[in-house]
């Protein structure tokens, strides 16, 4: 108990933080004025813009660390993740493919759409891959994520470099793929908080199989779990959640590295505290990091993907060190 | 009626056929030590009794029913599986695997994860993690695991491999001891403990049946020492039986 109440505690300081910082800091009094409803000019942008993007990047984080963890629970791997198993290159694709070519549908519905099945059909393509060459164990599975993504990354740029012209600015693209909270509207935060619930139910029916597959193959069969089809489920399940993190906040490495293992020292291994705690943890990592980016070297924004490598690598390798020693 | 029975049974991967068509029926009470040298299909058989791979040819049959149209989480609560080598992959405490155990089952008794933890000797060990467990420990967590919903069926795949001796032969008993009141199947390698446990012994080489009988008329079999490619001394001890082994 007394972790979720630190969990929470912190993504709520962290979220007034954020929301003080940027290219103009606001207190924490100004904060408050502008949600009473002040129609001042600072209060205004407090509230349309920077709040909204506070909040977004919550569940941005929210997402990647929900994606990270089933990634990690279904590829038994604590390596395994969106961005080195390709799944986050595919969404990344898809979205390209989204913003560069003309296609009837809306935008707005064409991303989400595009990045899932980047998503899913990457790492569907990763599993065939790895299977195909009977290298089904976790090395085998990595290499053929870092190939695949290797190989998407390459197609991307080409899409970019092939298709952006004067009406599309490669200048969209390249931030967005950089990695890159967007300022929604209000309602766009509701849609973004509905499907951030959505994901975490969705987590939470697959929490237990996860364990049962985390005893390993023989052992999750004997159980009475079919490993086939599950993992199949899962990886469906994962594609969904991190296509929705891309859609919303580009390409953010690290945060679904990061965050399940920081959630799995403080709440332990099993799925369903492991799940919403990664969400948490996530959260907190990512609204940290986009005020960073906001504030960080004022009046320019560095993009977000920067701010999480950079600053989550060494945090990463500190606390891997930490726990290696004891 | 037998419990579980095996009819024409075969199990192939790739050209290479790992069990050629056996037949074997157990009874819902007894305790079997299926034995044979390295290559002989042991762990093959048990894996497609226990219903974890799927025969090539022929059937398993748990009680009347076809194991391989039961639905899984009824075989997984009637069928328990030791495995050769057993290491989750992630660091779960004793009482979380033990209630990923205990899952398996709907209707248990509020009590039982506590009984369970007693008569596996596990009590004060409930928060341990699985890394800081000593090897007989780790066995009694696996076999408490498997246990915890009392399945009518048992099998083993060579359980107590790992195992220092003390520790082998209280596993190798626990296992036998089930026997009495449920059916115990164990791919066993020490042939002394197969012998003196064992109700009933089983013989396999190169994916054959070679022999089934009660242990004490294997004992006195040539097939035995055809099977390992030695000549076995049997000498009568005290507690059982000593198998030892010459060229």
């Amino acid at each position: 108990m007394k972790v979720w109440l630190g969990l929470a505690a912190m993504l709520l300081l962290a979220m007034i933080v954020a929301a003080c910082a940027g290219n103009q800091w606001a207190s924490p009094a100004d904060l408050l004025r502008a949600i009473e409803g002040d129609q001042d000019v600072r209060s205004r942008l407090l509230l349309d813009w920077r709040l909204p993007r506070v909040v977004a990047a919550a569940a941005v984080g929210a997402l990647l660390g929900l994606g990270g963890t089933i990634y990690q629970g279904v590829f038994r791997n604590p390596l395994a993740e969106p961005y080195l198993l390709g799944s986050a290159g595919g969404a990344a694709l898809g979205a390209t493919v989204a913003l560069l070519v003309p296609l009837a549908l809306p935008q707005t519905w064409l991303l989400p759409m595009l990045a899932f099945a980047g998503a899913w059909g990457a790492t569907m393509l990763v599993i065939g891959i790895s299977r195909v060459a009977g290298a089904v164990d976790a090395a085998g599975l990595l290499l053929a994520g870092v190939a695949v993504a290797a190989i998407l990354g390459a197609l991307r740029s080409f899409l970019m470099l092939a298709l952006s012209d004067e009406t599309v600015s490669l200048q969209v693209v390249l931030s967005w793929v950089l990695g890159g909270v967007q300022t929604p509207t209000w309602r766009g935060v509701a849609l973004l908080i509905l499907i951030t619930l959505a994901c975490l139910a969705l987590s939470h029916t697959l929490a237990h199989k996860l364990d049962v597959l985390g005893l390993g193959e023989t052992m999750a069969v004997a159980f009475g779990l079919d490993v086939h089809r599950f993992v199949m489920l899962a990886v469906l399940a994962g594609s969904v959640i991190v296509a929705a993190a891309v859609a919303f906040g580009g390409l953010v490495a690290f945060v679904g590295l990061a965050a399940p293992h920081v959630a799995r020292w403080l709440v332990g291994p099993l799925h369903r505290p492991l799940l919403p705690a990664a969400a948490l943890v996530g959260a907190i990592v990512v609204v940290l990091a986009d005020a960073i980016a906001r504030a960080a070297l004022p009046p320019a924004e560095i993009p977000l993907g920067l701010v999480t490598a950079v600053a989550g690598g060494p945090f990463f390798i500190l606390l891997l060190a930490r726990r290696l020693r004891s | 009626m037998s419990a579980l029975s095996a009819e024409n049974l075969q199990v192939a991967r790739g050209k290479s056929t790992l069990l050629r068509t056996l037949s074997l029926k157990f009874d819902a009470t007894e305790s079997v030590a299926i034995i044979g040298p390295n290559g002989a299909g042991k762990s093959t058989l048990t894996k497609a009794l226990a219903g974890t791979i799927a025969p090539t040819e022929g059937q398993v049959r748990l009680g009347r029913r076809n194991l391989a149209e039961l639905p899984a989480a009824a075989r997984a609560q009637s069928i328990g599986f030791l495995p050769q080598h057993f290491e989750p992959h992630w660091d779960l405490g004793v009482a979380e695997l033990l209630e990923i155990g205990a899952a398996r089952s709907h209707g248990l008794a509020a009590d039982t994860l506590e009984k369970t933890m007693a008569a596996f000797e596990l009590g004060g060990l409930e928060r341990r993690r699985w890394s800081t467990l000593s090897g007989g420990e780790r066995a009694r967590v696996l076999l408490a695991m498997v246990l915890v919903v009392d399945p009518p069926v048992l099998l083993a795949d060579e359980p107590a491999a790992s195992l220092d001796i003390r520790h082998r032969l209280d596993l190798l008993r626990a296992l036998a001891d089930r026997g009495r009141k449920w059916l115990s199947v164990v791919v066993v390698h020490d042939l002394d403990l197969a012998f003196s446990f064992f109700d009933r012994v089983v013989l396999l080489a190169k994916g054959e049946l070679i022999a089934d009988a009660p242990a004490a008329q294997l004992l006195d079999d040539r097939r035995l020492d055809d099977a390992f490619g030695v000549r076995f001394e049997r000498l009568r001890t005290g507690e059982g039986w000593h198998l030892r082994a010459c060229r």
